[in-house]
């Protein structure tokens, strides 16, 4: 269902399949999704591809691009938050709980935040389920404005969440004394991370990862292991699984092709890694439902 | 809105759930932490849809929920409560099992609304 609804409070809800091209400038601060398929974001230099397990934020003014990559249709859902509603957000709820968010350890939040959040994360935990929720209310024709503006308030509090626990506690986890080096290589890692999210499914070398993350191939590797408690190429495995997985899922492809769209090399190997991530075959998932 | 869970608080969870077992014919089917900060013991009722939530008291009193209402959308739900008229203690909270949010009944028991969310299905 395609709609664009605009609130009272002038939040912004969209929802609908992507034209292949668009060109545009966010006015406001947005969280972007799909439900199938992907979309690919250029923001400057970078390019980033969201999928189903995935969302990207965009910050008020910036420059974007977006363009379809699917083969299958892409359901591209996006909410924008008005100025003066995420500044209420943040003075009624963000600083009043400074337990969740750690902002007696990490004082610099506030400081780094708008740096930080302009990429791809993931879709997981209760923003996952309250965006469901909102997306299937308003898709069957929601007016009550309290209730969605509700929705929207635990979105922020759900994207906090997830912002708190993929920055600042994996920023304390590096090995830096000084709180500046440790933002600046979690940021640098954090390019590392968009760029497996986007390239997934092609051939990554380790130097072409540590020349877009800006960091030499072996602190790129001791870093991330540091942050993440995995290697760049378990990261990458774990997406591609993660994929694969949604494909199985949701369209025909036969296995081996599903294989090969998600970047393995080896039908066999693949199985195996499957197996032991999900506990079950890439066919008996498939059969389930 | 359906109730799911009725909990049951005890000073002896094993006795307890004994009785239910040798008497009732109840079945222990899972261990959750439903409750706030305590895990309770999940028995099988003869009805296929609901459930003991065998717990231990630790004499929080008239604190302590009746009766767990599960919901598939506890945002939804709390909205149109309020909207009711019905008084609830929290606004809705995140747990390791979902989204719950607590509400009194006009005789001022607890009751507690409880949206489950499997999160291991995400990954």
């Amino acid at each position: 269902m395609e709609y664009l609804r605009t609130l009272r409070n002038n939040n912004v809800i969209y929802s609908g399949t992507r034209n292949n091209f668009n060109q545009q400038t966010t006015s406001d601060f947005s969280i972007r999704f799909v439900f199938s398929g992907n979309e690919r974001y250029s923001i400057g230099k970078r390019q980033l591809s969201i999928h189903t397990d995935s969302f990207l934020i965009l910050n008020k003014g910036t420059h974007y691009t977006s363009t379809v990559e699917s083969a299958i249709p892409v359901q591209s859902f996006g909410i924008s938050f008005d100025d003066k509603f995420l500044q209420d957000f943040k003075n009624s709820w963000r600083l009043k709980d400074d337990t969740l968010l750690n902002l007696n350890t990490y004082p610099f939040i506030n400081r780094y935040e708008h740096e930080f959040d302009e990429t791809i994360y993931p879709f997981k935990g209760d923003l996952f389920f309250n965006v469901n929720h909102l997306k299937h209310h308003i898709g069957r024709g929601l007016q009550d404005e309290l209730l969605i503006n509700e929705y929207l308030h635990h979105c922020l509090i759900n994207y906090f969440q997830i912002f708190n626990e993929e920055i600042f506690q994996k920023a304390q986890r590096l090995n830096f004394l000084s709180k500046s080096t440790k933002i600046e290589i979690l940021r640098r890692l954090n390019l590392a991370k968009e760029y497996l999210y986007s390239n997934y499914n092609t051939n990554i070398s380790l130097d072409e990862l540590a020349e877009y993350a800006c960091l030499s191939v072996t602190h790129l590797l001791r870093t991330f292991r540091q942050a993440f408690h995995q290697t760049p190429h378990q990261f990458l495995v774990q997406i591609r699984l993660q994929r694969a997985k949604d494909l199985l899922k949701n369209t025909d492809y036969p296995v081996n092709e599903i294989v090969n769209m998600v970047g393995f090399d080896c039908p066999s190997s693949f199985i195996r890694l499957f197996k032991d991530r999900f506990q079950v075959t890439p066919m008996k998932y498939r059969l389930s439902f | 809105m359906k109730i799911k869970y009725i909990p049951i608080f005890t000073d002896d969870l094993e006795r307890q759930v004994k009785f239910f077992t040798d008497n009732l014919g109840f079945e222990v089917c899972d261990k959750k932490n439903l409750l706030t900060s305590r895990e309770c013991v999940v028995m099988q009722t003869t009805s296929p849809d609901i459930f003991m939530l065998i717990a231990k008291d630790y004499g929080y009193g008239n604190r302590r929920c009746n009766i767990v209402v599960s919901t598939d959308d506890c945002l939804n739900d709390y909205h149109h409560l309020k909207l009711a008229g019905i008084q609830f203690y929290n606004e809705p909270q995140y747990t390791p099992t979902g989204l719950r949010a607590e509400f009194a009944d006009p005789s001022g028991n607890r009751c507690l609304l409880l949206e489950e969310r499997n999160y291991n299905d995400l990954t």
